[in-house]
């Protein structure tokens, strides 16, 4: 009896779930072993940290504004893995939305409800004008979006930077490196958590049902799956490609309005918190499924709350960033690996 | 003319790290593998380097640790997206995510202090009195050469002059048919893969060891991912990735030179000039050299995982 591996061209969803669920084990494990050798004791740091996010109010509060905005980020990553591209600037558009928001509520006045629609409409026009010479580029000249969205992140923390500590800087309470208090809030749902959660379990469902239900996402799927099928089929792939980009761009500039809006108050350097970076792996994990966003997000908001209430422990929010990393890396492996099943080889043929 | 061998000086300096990177990234590019994790390569590479010649006070040491360590990591990337075939995006993401945050905690102790030894400039004796050009050409340290001169030819020659280098070519282009003819489809691209990633991580060494010099976090802020569009822009040839990474020295000199001559334009914007730079490099040329894109068109196989079963 010998074996031998087959590769299996699909993969059942149950297995691929699976996969990236031993995925993110493994990473636990080897961010486990890791902090034993530095001399912690690994289970009672993942008993604080499990305590700290879901033993009190104050710590789910506290997660619900990780969660939200990592749903977001992770939602404008997987709309254009869809389409089978890779948006790897959710932080610059989430930085751009911020901006866009701050301007109007800082320069604006009005009613707060008005006021509050306009900065939610102009952080998704600041993120999607971020991500507009990328998607043009890859459009109209096949240029590869990943560099290029990925070079606007720097760009866009340029931008902050000199917006919050020079033309914009608050001059009356002399805030270091902030501006002023934006005079309109999100509201609150209890405590610090504000709304912005629902907003992002409603962009959520929303695009569940336009990539699941609607002609438009019927076409964004297939062009995804095979681009010279959709052409053949007649599929305006390039129309569908800028809309999928744009809207992308537009959820991670709402992410970054709902934070500034509703949890920063202030625009500032570093309110991104990595959102954007870690939305890629939310998105991932996810498969590109804007429900799965759900459950990949949540895991990595209970991940990045770690970093943050591991800090008094003296684990730093980098040691964090990169264990991320390795799910990544995790997952890459295991979605391959989930491609091959082990087969037993009969030994009949050789006698003839 | 002071001002432009000043320019040019820091233009060569700047380049370098950008240089050794983009050839790096070349060689994986050439075998077929896409890495997108040279920004965290650089970044584990910088920080060796630092740790390095804090041990052992010598630049050489510092350089040699962080090829070490790019090996290493270069290693278990090769590993992933060659021997496992996983999605090169997400490995090459994850490596720049990982490398990132690592080196940042690995060198919290080490940020800030500038570097034990550097790379001093040597002036070569008689050429390095030439006006102008001059200093900027004949008075840098023993890295720049390296990147602008030595390697480049060296990768050249390899990949264009000899046997071994059509293999290697054979491989990012059509690996099937490579493999029919009985090339090592995956020992080739293992050890480019890994030879590209060493590269990166030197690069990183060159830039807190010879351009800051110091180590901090976030120092490489985003060199990993112009040099990787350099490649692109250079059509995967060494000595248009050189010259590339000059050009886009010169652009990050001119920032320079803006901030200390009180040019009327905040320092932040001028920051922004390399980056913007690269979008518009990357852009540019396909209206432009329409008929140059078959010619600097990407190996056909890139990005691609080989399986022998799909063949």
């Amino acid at each position: 009896m010998a074996f031998r591996l087959q590769r299996l061209p699909s993969v059942r969803p149950e297995i691929a779930v699976a996969a990236h669920a031993v995925a993110i084990g493994l990473a636990f494990v080897v961010g486990g072993i890791a902090v034993t050798i530095s001399g912690h004791n690994a289970f009672t740091l993942a008993a604080k940290v499990l305590t700290a996010s879901f033993g009190s109010e104050f710590g789910l509060e506290d997660f619900g504004l990780l969660f939200g905005p990592l749903m977001l980020t992770g939602l404008a990553a997987a709309v254009t893995l869809r389409i089978g591209l890779w948006n790897i600037g959710a932080e610059g558009q989430f930085y751009i939305g911020a901006v866009f928001a701050t301007g109007v509520g800082l320069f604006f006045s009005g009613p707060p409800w008005l006021m509050l629609t306009a900065m939610f409409l102009a952080g998704g026009i600041g993120g999607a004008l971020w991500i507009l010479v990328p998607t043009l580029a890859r459009a109209y000249a096949n240029v590869n979006e990943i560099i290029t969205t990925l070079l606007l992140n720097f760009v866009a923390v340029l931008v902050v930077n000199y917006l919050s500590t020079g033309l914009w800087r608050d001059r009356k309470q002399s805030v270091l490196g902030a501006t002023a208090r934006i005079p309109y809030e999100v509201p609150n749902l209890s405590g610090s958590l504000h709304a912005g959660i629902l907003v992002a379990v409603a962009a959520v469902v929303l695009m569940a049902l336009l990539i699941r239900y609607t002609r438009w996402g019927y076409e964004v799927r297939i062009s995804g799956a095979n681009i010279f099928a959709a052409h053949y089929a007649g599929i305006p792939v390039r129309s569908r490609l800028i809309s999928v980009m744009l809207i992308s761009g537009a959820i991670a500039g709402i992410a970054g309005m709902l934070e500034v809006a509703g949890t920063v108050h202030r625009l500032q350097g570093g309110i991104s918190n990595n959102f954007g970076y870690l939305g890629i792996i939310v998105a991932v994990l996810a498969g590109g499924s804007p429900i799965g966003v759900v459950f990949s997000g949540f895991v990595m908001a209970v991940i990045l709350n770690a970093g943050i209430i591991l800090q008094a422990q003296g684990i730093l929010l980098n040691d964090v960033l990169a264990m991320t990393g390795l799910i990544l890396f995790f997952t890459a492996i295991g979605e391959q690996v989930a491609h091959y099943r082990i087969v037993a080889t009969h030994v009949v043929a050789q006698e003839a | 003319m002071e001002l432009l061998t000043g320019i040019l000086f820091t233009a060569f300096l700047a380049g370098g790290v950008l240089g050794l990177a983009a050839l790096g990234e070349v060689l994986s590019e050439r075998v077929g593998v896409f890495n997108l994790g040279l920004e965290g390569l650089m970044a584990l590479g910088g920080v060796t380097a630092i740790i390095t010649v804090t041990i052992v006070p010598n630049p050489f040491v510092g350089i040699l640790g962080s090829l070490a360590i790019g090996l290493v990591f270069g290693a278990v990337f090769a590993t992933a997206t060659v021997l496992f075939r996983a999605n090169q995006v997400l490995c090459g993401l994850a490596l720049t995510i990982m490398g990132t945050g690592l080196s940042a905690s690995i060198g919290k102790n080490y940020a800030g202090h500038p570097a034990k030894v550097v790379f001093e400039g040597v002036a070569i004796p008689y050429l390095s009195d030439l006006p102008v050009l001059g200093k900027a050409f004949f008075s840098q340290n023993v890295m720049v050469y390296v990147v602008f001169i030595v390697l480049p030819i060296a990768v050249h020659f390899l990949m264009f002059k000899t046997r071994h280098g059509m293999k290697m070519r054979a491989v990012g282009e059509n690996p099937a048919a490579a493999d029919a003819a009985g090339i090592a489809v995956m020992t080739i691209r293992f050890w480019y893969v890994t030879i590209g990633a060493s590269l990166a991580a030197a690069a990183g060494g060159y830039l807190t060891l010879a351009f800051v010099p110091s180590w901090s976090e976030g120092i490489t802020a985003g060199r990993g991912w112009i040099a990787t569009a350099l490649v692109i822009f250079a059509g995967f040839r060494p000595f248009n990735a050189v010259l590339g990474a000059l050009a886009f020295g010169i652009i990050t000199s001119l920032g320079f030179v803006g901030q200390a001559r009180n040019w009327p334009i905040a320092p932040a914007m001028l920051s922004t000039l390399p980056y913007l730079g690269t979008i518009a490099f990357m852009i540019v040329p396909v209206f432009v050299w329409k008929r140059m894109q078959q010619k600097m068109a990407a190996p056909a196989a890139l990005g691609r995982p080989y399986f022998r079963d799909e063949r």
